[in-house]
């Protein structure tokens, strides 16, 4: 047999373009994410807030019964759509997200890095796009679990606790406002967690950098507020841009007095900013210099 | 070459300046270290802009120092030298055995206890470094109209061996957990930013089991506005007692870390 | 002659999982080959003998001594791990300097020994580039140049030639041939047969983390007296050569060759076929032009002793 004659076998089919290719990414960031050590305590722990909110609206709904124990928390209790606010825009339930973060998204594109693995993933008939998508829906879906879900659920507890739907009568946006608020968490941490995944190989750094940039800024906001009492500083929070716009959401007054307008303008600017440095880090070949 | 014999105290000595060496070189070169002298920087920043907004609003009441105090307390003690002897602490055993280098270490000459040594020292080096410089530049910027009292530079001093004194007790505090778990950083960034600061609100004596308290104790209490939160309930412990405290506390996790170093089986992930 | 390196009863379990079980060696100076296949057990035995990790049951000694936590031995030591890991951010020049640092040597010595060991594996040239840049090859001959840079008197090397192309391995082999005349001990593994049938005789069999044989590899086929031995003879009548064969006791099989002049013939006693066939060709009027044994080597022994 002549070498000619010992060919590849070419395959004649007809190659079927899949409607999610980045399903498979996902599926297997999550599985990864759950098989890590102490996960799964820290996640059931990050929905002790939903609970404590839940235990909130079923005593807001017997107020008679727990008026020796709630005397100072009435207006607390007072189930409204600053309840849900709260409870979406707490610094608990931030501190959590950015833990989580720190489990599930840190070695998201930085283990790709490490392991030299982008080509891999390139060399399949899988575009950036779905690559970003694959990652991003990770978060996504643990950061749904931490805020879209467990709001709707509270409101959902709220009307069944109630026994009637006076409470969405009367505040028939609500629903939206939640779904809508959680996707503005989702997409700005999705950006943020996943630009600092692509600064580094290394898992760690990334983990650190994460935590870092969020007290950082809340720091920074901290000392320049103290020293100017300016409430223009608070932009450099990304704690206090995510309640600002947050307020909004749930059409409560703004914590800070400035617009939420330029909250809004600084978070996106940050997915931008996150975007563009994406694309740069995230290419097929790597260059070694 | 020179004779080893076991148990030499100068062998020891010299096998831990050489590690020292070795580490010290190759962490200034990483990336990650300029990044990390890039973040130290920050508060000079910080200091040139408040400098420069202070001039511009007009807000010259507040004193320089007063700022810098805030600026100590709030970014560094709270936050940047707890993610920098967390990252370079925990870095000590992690590099190795994420890169897979533990190798050629632990086929060299030198006590495995000197490794753990020579590269804490190597990295405290470095993050001192970062913290000092960060330090004096700000202290400078922020009392540019008053460097002739010698009264503030004795502030200076003593900040920085806080600082200092915080560097080394929670590096050592992380390369103990960096030789015991895998998990080291999670299980640091809770401990850092979580236990740190949540005893504080415990009852009685609970706050003795931070090194947060240590380093309280031997800076004065003072007015830090929207974060007064972090001298809450502080019941501070003498002088003497913290620095002796803060000394064994570092003693005592790198002797840990040490005897884990020596013992425990490190297997590569593959 | 006392045993370089000696296991006694060495067996290492990871968790559940058997990493090497109940070895007993006994390794000389000169060129030894670890041959097994992937997952056989050869880096746990090399990491044991290095006392990189500890042994669940058993003893290792290496001059003499015991290894594990005794760092003064690991002087006379090098070592050239498997895994393609470096401190990236160095160059090469740094890292070797480095790493004799911690043999504590003298700056002058150091300089001396890294530009030696530069020199031989071929990498002076390119000592100031960063090892993140380097191919594979200059980062494998990299790595060996750490294990020689000190001039040890014993050499574990882990498939020192993963990732070499042919010119670099051929290179590497004779470098290692090297160290026989040097009267060091080296202790080389691979999972590729003709690379340790180039390098040496001795050799090891591991599988399943057990040893199947150690020694010569002719010795070892010895050993295997129920496995047929294959002889191939190229004369000027096989077939009349067949049939004087066909009669001894020890022969058990005879076949013809692809080739017209030659036969095959199966035997349990080599010793025995060798000494009769001188009488058979003198008898027979045969001329006898070659005699082989086509598998008398490491694919074949390798291939009965683990089952194939």
């Amino acid at each position: 047999m002549s070498i000619k004659e010992r060919g590849y076998t070419h395959w004649d089919g007809k190659l079927k373009e899949s409607r999610f290719p980045w399903w498979p990414i996902s599926r297997l960031g999550i599985r990864l994410t759950f098989k890590k050590k102490f996960f799964k305590f820290f996640f059931f722990l990050s929905l002790s807030p939903a609970l404590a909110y839940l235990v909130g609206i079923y005593v807001s709904e017997r107020m008679e019964e727990f008026r020796f124990m709630v005397q100072e928390s009435v207006s607390f209790l007072q189930i409204n759509p600053n309840y849900f606010k709260s409870y979406l825009t707490g610094d608990f339930l931030y501190f959590m997200i950015i833990l989580i973060l720190v489990f599930a998204a840190s070695g998201l594109i930085s283990d790709d890095l490490r392991h030299n693995s982008l080509q891999l993933y390139f060399s399949r008939p899988l575009k950036k796009r779905d690559y970003f998508m694959g990652k991003s829906s990770v978060i996504v879906f643990f950061l749904f679990i931490l805020t879209m879900i467990p709001s709707l659920v509270l409101f959902l507890m709220k009307l069944i606790f109630s026994g009637s739907f006076k409470f969405f009568s009367t505040y028939p946006w609500l629903p939206l406002s939640i779904i809508g608020y959680s996707l503005l968490l989702t997409v700005f941490f999705s950006f943020y967690a996943l630009f600092l995944s692509s600064l580094s190989p290394n898992r760690r750094y990334v983990a650190v950098l994460i935590l870092g940039f969020y007290f950082f800024s809340d720091i920074l906001f901290g000392i320049f507020k103290g020293i100017f009492h300016s409430h223009y500083f608070s932009l450099l929070s990304i704690k206090s841009n995510l309640q600002q716009v947050g307020a909004l959401f749930f059409q409560q007054k703004t914590p800070y007095e400035i617009s939420w307008v330029f909250s809004l303008l600084v978070l996106l600017g940050v997915c931008v900013l996150s975007a563009l440095v994406l694309r740069k880090k995230v290419q097929g070949v790597r260059i070694i210099k | 070459m020179i004779h080893i014999k076991k148990g030499q105290i100068s062998f020891y000595w010299k096998s831990v300046k050489d590690v020292f060496s070795f580490s010290f070189s190759l962490g200034k070169r990483t990336k990650r270290t300029r990044v990390f002298y890039l973040l130290s920087f920050l508060p000079v920043v910080m200091a040139l802009v408040i400098k420069f907004a202070q001039y511009f609003y007009g807000r010259t009441d507040i004193q320089g120092i007063y700022i810098f105090s805030n600026i100590i307390m709030m970014f560094y003690l709270q936050f940047l030298i707890l993610l920098l002897a967390l990252f370079f602490g925990s870095s000590v055993c992690l590099d190795e055995l994420e890169g897979k280098t533990l190798t050629y270490l632990t086929t060299r000459p030198v006590p495995k206890p000197a490794i753990i040594l020579g590269k804490y020292a190597a990295y405290s080096v470095l993050i001192v470094l970062m913290t000092g410089a960060g330090v004096v530049f700000s202290f400078l910027i922020l009392n540019c109209e008053n460097l002739g009292d010698v009264s503030l530079y004795k502030i200076l001093l003593r900040d920085i061996s806080v600082l200092c004194l915080g560097l080394i007790s929670y590096a050592s505090f992380f390369t103990f957990l960096g030789t015991f778990l895998k998990k080291s950083v999670m299980v640091g960034l809770i401990f850092g930013f979580g236990w740190e600061n949540v005893v504080q609100y415990f009852p009685g004596s609970t706050q003795k089991f931070t090194i947060a308290h240590y380093l309280k104790s031997l800076l004065p209490s003072l007015n830090t506005g929207r974060f007064s939160f972090l001298l809450f309930r502080l019941e501070p412990t003498s002088p003497q007692a913290a620095v002796g405290m803060l000394f064994l506390i570092t003693g005592f996790f790198l002797v840990l870390a040490c005897v884990i170093f020596s013992f425990k089986e490190y297997l590569f992930e593959d | 002659m006392n045993p370089v390196i000696e296991t006694k009863n060495l067996s290492k379990w990871y968790g559940n999982v058997l990493g090497l079980s109940d070895v007993f060696l006994q390794i000389s100076s000169g060129i030894t080959g670890l041959l097994g296949p992937n997952g056989a057990g050869k880096s746990t035995l090399l990491s044991l003998i290095t006392g990189q990790i500890k042994p669940s049951i058993g003893s290792v000694s290496l001059l003499g001594e015991r290894i594990r936590n005794n760092y003064p031995l690991l002087a006379r030591i090098g070592y050239c791990p498997e895994r393609d890991s470096f401190y990236e951010e160095m160059t090469g020049w740094q890292y070797l300097t480095g790493l004799l640092k911690l043999g504590h040597f003298s700056s002058s010595q150091i300089e001396s020994l890294a530009e030696k060991a530069l020199d031989i594996v071929e990498l002076v040239e390119d000592k100031h580039r960063v090892i993140r840049s380097y191919s594979q090859g200059m980062r494998q001959r990299l790595k060996f140049a750490q294990a020689i840079a000190h001039n040890p008197e014993v050499l574990i090397l882990d498939e020192p030639l993963n990732g070499l192309d042919p010119l670099g391995k051929r290179k590497l082999i004779s470098l290692i041939k090297s160290y026989r005349q040097k009267e060091k001990t080296v202790l080389v593994s691979s999972h590729v047969l003709p690379e340790i049938e180039a390098l040496t005789q001795q050799i090891i069999l591991i599988h399943q983390g057990k040893i199947f044989a150690q020694g010569d590899i002719h010795y070892i086929r010895d050993l295997l007296e129920t496995h047929p031995h294959k002889i191939s003879i190229r004369c000027s009548h096989p077939r009349k050569m067949a049939s004087e064969f066909i009669h001894k006791p020890y022969v058990l099989k005879v076949s013809f060759g692809t080739s017209q002049d030659s036969l095959i013939v199966e035997t349990n006693n080599r010793d025995g076929l060798f000494s009769i066939i001188p009488s058979l060709s003198v008898k027979n009027n045969i001329q006898i032009d070659e005699i082989t044994s086509p598998d008398d080597n490491l694919q074949a022994v390798f291939d009965y002793l683990v089952g194939k």
